[in-house]
């Protein structure tokens, strides 16, 4: 086959704007090439990596979204968890103020008590204590009175009767008395 | 500037003489430019940050832009000859930028605006095919037999009409300011034409361009669902 490739710069054909004829088909051929080898490394070299770039980049951002969304999602489910446990934690703490409450009331009335029965005790035993002492206080007394009338009378009657009829009268007082001590 | 698409270099590949013209070679300067970005971009990528800027934060919205605008048309299914319609949303757009520094646009010649038209078309076909079977040759023959013709003229027409209306938009733009350099004399051709540049080139050229894709990306939906 014979092939060969003549350059000619001398007698071009002159210009036109519009033709139909072989230079027509062999210029849309020529420029049908070059749009495929344009696409071809356009697509290549451009369109094809930096969509790949952007894709890459997209599925990155998504992923960290989607990380944050989860991590969100953790610290809401510790949140709750922890609104929860906050919660229980305050039921607890009432409940057990409410029985230390109950308790604290329990042992209150309980030491009133206590402390009322022991008053009452204190005081029954004190009443007891004043009508012993005073029924002392009657006794002394009564023998005090009894004492003093005989000294008053011992000086009336040493003034106005002698010894003998003294005598007599003392040892009678005295067997009345002995007679009423032994009645009580 | 010239009206006409001037032939720069003549190439005879066994005997056969190949034209190498202005819309050619200017395809390469872009396909050259684009590369060398794309390159760049490649190599920036590695030192890519997670939160853009500057540089990385053009480069990823522009190829993110496009990739939901594809995935919205298409749909996630279809999404994945997403990178031929990336090379042809940024051929067109360079094109149509190209002309900005004086240089003619390759979508201003019926040649590219007819091979990417073409390779739309195509793409159609096999979407077709791919994804329907049958279904696909069937609903020519819808709603009945005898609308086969208009149905397979519709058909060809749509890479006909997807051509020549960027082709049309796209060289009118390039009469006018044409018309305007050789017309006006030279103390107004500073100032005004960066009026006329940024209407026909950038607005004009952008909005073509999206109405190229989107169409296209029409066509294959439509032929692929």
């Amino acid at each position: 086959m014979y092939t060969m490739i003549v350059f000619s710069a001398q007698a071009l054909p002159e210009g036109r704007v519009f033709g139909l004829d072989t230079q027509t088909l062999i210029g849309i051929g020529i420029q049908l090439l070059n749009g495929i080898i344009l696409a071809v490394a356009l697509g290549f070299i451009l369109y094809k990596p930096v969509k790949e770039f952007m894709q890459r980049r997209t599925e990155r951002i998504r992923s960290k979204i989607n990380e944050a969304d989860a991590a969100m999602a953790k610290a809401n489910e510790l949140i709750a968890e922890y609104e929860r446990k906050i919660k229980e934690i305050n039921k607890e703490r009432l409940a057990i103020l409410e029985a230390a409450n109950l308790e604290v009331a329990e042992e209150r009335k309980r030491i009133l008590d206590e402390a009322r029965k022991e008053a009452d005790e204190i005081r029954k035993r004190a009443l007891e204590k004043i009508a012993e002492d005073k029924k002392h206080l009657e006794k002394e007394t009564r023998l005090y009175i009894i004492e003093v009338a005989s000294l008053m009378a011992q000086k009336y009657i040493a003034q106005s009767m002698d010894a003998e009829t003294q005598e007599r009268l003392f040892e009678e007082a005295l067997a009345q008395l002995e007679a009423a001590q032994w009645q009580n | 500037m010239d009206l006409n698409i001037d032939n720069l270099l003549v190439i005879k590949i066994a005997g056969v003489e190949i034209w190498i013209t202005e819309t050619i070679f200017n395809t390469w300067l872009i396909m050259l430019l684009l590369v060398a970005l794309a390159v760049v971009a490649r190599i920036k990528l590695r030192r890519f940050k997670e939160v853009p800027t500057g540089f990385q934060n053009v480069i990823e919205a522009a190829v993110e832009l496009f990739d939901n605008f594809a995935v919205d048309t298409l749909g996630e299914k279809l999404s994945y000859i997403a990178p031929w319609f990336f090379m042809v949303f940024s051929f067109i757009l360079s094109s149509a930028w190209l002309s900005i520094f004086g240089m003619r646009a390759p979508t201003a010649d019926w040649v590219t605006t007819f091979a990417l038209a073409l390779a739309t078309f195509i793409l159609m076909i096999f979407m077709g095919f791919k994804h329907r079977r049958g279904n696909y040759l069937q609903s020519l023959f819808e709603p009945h037999p005898i609308f086969f013709p208009l149905n397979l003229i519709g058909e060809l027409a749509k890479p006909v009409s997807l051509s020549f209306r960027l082709f049309g938009n796209m060289l009118s733009g390039t009469i006018i300011l044409t018309l305007y350099y050789a017309l006006t004399p030279r103390f107004v051709q500073f100032g005004i034409p960066a009026l006329l540049h940024g209407f026909f080139d950038i607005l004009i050229g952008s909005l073509q361009t999206y109405i190229f894709v989107i169409v296209s990306l029409m066509y294959i939906k439509s032929a692929a669902e």
